[in-house]
């Protein structure tokens, strides 16, 4: 007993992310509690879900890597929402629409990335900001007052399924292929490692540190804009209060990933299952009766908990 | 322009930050408004104006104990509405004030704690704090209600010989936080602190013998009562409990700060400077009302003057 926990096996334990854990933890608590939920129809609901979450993940998976953060996250939501449901842009198509709103995302992720590369402005002082602007701004233009509807292809895209599983879901499974191969693939990842892990090391070695937290931030914008794309065409209608606990869920899920401020270290699959995690989570509080307020001191207690376990393992490898 | 004049308006090699240029934008504004607006100028707009500004800057100073060690405290918004809420419960008041002083330690101290052992980042520390205590106040009171002790809502409403009773909070407030920042070791060790973190020695301090950690954790104990603090005047103003009424507060706060020439890397600011950019935001705010502009736009308003103030200040680290 006592070998479980000298400081071998502590640290191989702690390698991996607790959200393996939790993912697991929750699905024999599902299993055990409501045995009938764990079926592909209604676990693919409640997954399609938390898709905008795990989009959005996969920005902030990089940014927290980089030793940044992003929480304007809630503001493009916002405006993107606005851009689609409020009769701003009248009769235009679906192209249009996505063109303008990845130009949204990529818009705020550069300034995001000029502030925090370029001016060494604190990166959630920034975001933060640029996320109140932008609320402001939507809501001074739809009066506090829902804008209107959004167009049915959105939804109808959003309610489709390939074999058994619905498209949204498979898009988010594409995309973080897709972030895994690219981190893994191409040298922008092992940059990302370095700047993460010691940005001084990284510069005097010839890494662009700047350039790579930008486009960190420019990719996580891009993601952003995505996840509103596929959160609008859920909730299917205009709204100036959605969203606005994602980019903190987002940051949770990736802690929970295994993912920590400047370590450099963490892969897309951690985060990924930190959002599966949140998914069940949510399952199995909204089947024992938990309200919202238990959710955000559940979220809360998540992260702090998520953190301290990786604060002990910096302290411990430090000694 | 001799020395004193540059230090003054630059903020260089200075330990008080640019607290003279936030001292020039608060002139203008007065200058502009009394311009402008004739009932800007009245002794009870001026008086209101104050109590407006009160909470902000109570918390502002509080935020600026943390920001000094390089940390922010992004739960002072959930404290002050938990605040109202326990003072809504309708206990007497001799049990609810030195509670609610003692549940704001208690948040403080978990905060500390976090950062200073178990080596947590300060913004998801009191982040995660900030869901917590608003989960904890929205089961408390999910809608604004609540009776508040006669006591706190006299404290606030009324005057002494004609002046309004929050000038005396001001007075008291601000005594207060000077003896605790420039009139003691431990404020002065906040200082040594903030300014070894700020230039990348963080053991600087901890090498002279200065209990680094104990300080850092005092700074967010004092924090949270700040908050609490501000939160018993507001409870005396809206005379209820409300979850929503610190919602923003942390970002209003940390602007304030900025405002002052406070230096967010730590090390760098003063309480006038803080005290100016709390009235500052105030007198914004105030001005923006007599000009009829949108609550909406008023807060997109403030996200780009922190912006642009942030912006300024220039720092060594890059990230958080």
């Amino acid at each position: 007993m006592a070998a479980l926990f000298n400081r071998t096996n502590f640290n191989r334990i702690s390698r991996i992310p607790p959200a393996y854990f939790v993912f697991a933890v929750l699905l024999i608590v599902l299993w055990i509690a409501r045995p009938h939920m764990l079926n592909i129809n209604i676990m693919g609901i409640f997954i399609r879900q938390v898709v905008p979450l795990g989009i959005l993940v996969l920005g902030q998976m990089l940014v927290i890597r980089v030793n940044s953060i992003d929480l304007s996250g809630a503001g493009v939501l916002l405006l993107i929402n606005f851009y689609i449901s409020s009769s701003m842009f009248p009769g235009a198509s679906l192209p249009f629409f996505v063109a303008i709103s990845l130009a949204t995302g990529l818009a705020v992720g550069l300034f995001n990335g000029y502030m925090v590369g370029k001016r060494r402005v604190s990166a959630v002082i920034v975001t933060l900001a640029v996320n109140i602007v932008l609320v402001g701004i939507v809501q001074f233009l739809a009066s506090g007052k829902p804008p209107g509807d959004v167009p049915s292809i959105f939804s109808d895209i959003y309610n489709t399924k390939l074999w058994l599983i619905p498209t949204p879901v498979l898009f988010w499974v594409a995309l973080a292929l897709i972030m895994s191969l690219f981190l893994s693939r191409f040298v922008y990842g092992r940059y990302v490692s370095s700047v993460g892990a010691n940005p001084v090391a990284a510069l005097f070695s010839g890494v662009p540190v700047e350039r790579t937290v930008i486009v960190a931030h420019t990719i996580a914008g891009l993601m952003t804009a995505l996840a509103s794309l596929v959160q609008t065409a859920s909730i299917a209608v205009g709204s100036v209060r959605v969203g606005h606990e994602l980019p903190i869920l987002a940051v949770a899920a990736t802690i929970l990933g295994g993912v920590v401020f400047g370590r450099g270290e963490g892969g897309v699959w951690g985060p990924f299952f930190g959002v599966l995690s949140f998914a069940l989570l949510f399952v199995v509080m909204t089947t024992f009766g938990i309200g919202e307020s238990g959710k955000l001191i559940t979220q809360g207690l998540i992260i702090l908990l998520a953190a301290i376990f990786y604060g002990l393992r910096t302290a411990k490898s430090r000694t | 322009m001799n020395r004193t004049m540059k230090r003054l308006l630059t903020g260089k090699d200075s330990r008080q930050g640019r607290w003279f240029f936030a001292l020039l934008i608060a002139l203008a504004i007065i200058v502009w408004l009394g311009l402008t607006t004739e009932r800007f100028l009245t002794s009870e707009n001026l008086f209101n104006l104050v109590a407006q500004a009160m909470p902000l800057i109570i918390t502002a100073i509080g935020m600026m104990l943390v920001v000094l060690v390089g940390g922010l405290d992004l739960s002072v918004g959930s404290v002050i509405s938990f605040t109202t809420a326990i003072l809504a419960l309708g206990a007497p008041a001799l049990i609810s004030i030195p509670g609610v002083f003692a549940l704001a330690a208690c948040i403080g101290l978990i905060n500390g704690l976090a950062v200073t052992r178990l080596n947590v980042h300060p913004i998801i520390a009191t982040l995660s704090m900030q869901f917590i205590v608003l989960g904890i106040t929205r089961i408390l009171r999910p809608v604004s209600g609540g009776d508040v002790p006669q006591i706190v809502i006299d404290a606030v409403a009324g005057s002494f010989y004609g002046i309004p009773l929050p000038v005396f909070w001001g007075i008291v407030t601000v005594l207060i936080a000077w003896k605790i920042i420039h009139g003691s070791r431990f404020g002065l060790h906040l200082f040594a602190i903030g300014g070894g973190i700020a230039s990348g020695t963080d053991e600087a301090t901890h090498n002279f013998g200065v209990a680094d950690k104990q300080k850092i954790l005092l700074a967010y104990v004092g924090c949270s009562c700040f908050a609490a603090l501000a939160g018993i005047f507001l409870a005396g103003r809206i005379v209820s409990g409300d979850p929503n009424v610190g919602l923003l507060f942390e970002m209003d706060a940390i602007t304030a700060v900025a405002i002052g020439g406070t230096q967010l890397s730590g090390g760098v600011g003063s309480l006038h400077g803080t005290v100016i950019g709390a009235l500052v935001m105030a007198l914004l705010a105030n001005g923006m009302n007599s000009a009829n502009i949108s609550a909406f736009v008023q807060t997109a308003i403030k996200g780009v003057i922190l912006l642009l103030v942030v912006g300024l200040q220039s720092r060594k680290k890059m990230g958080l």
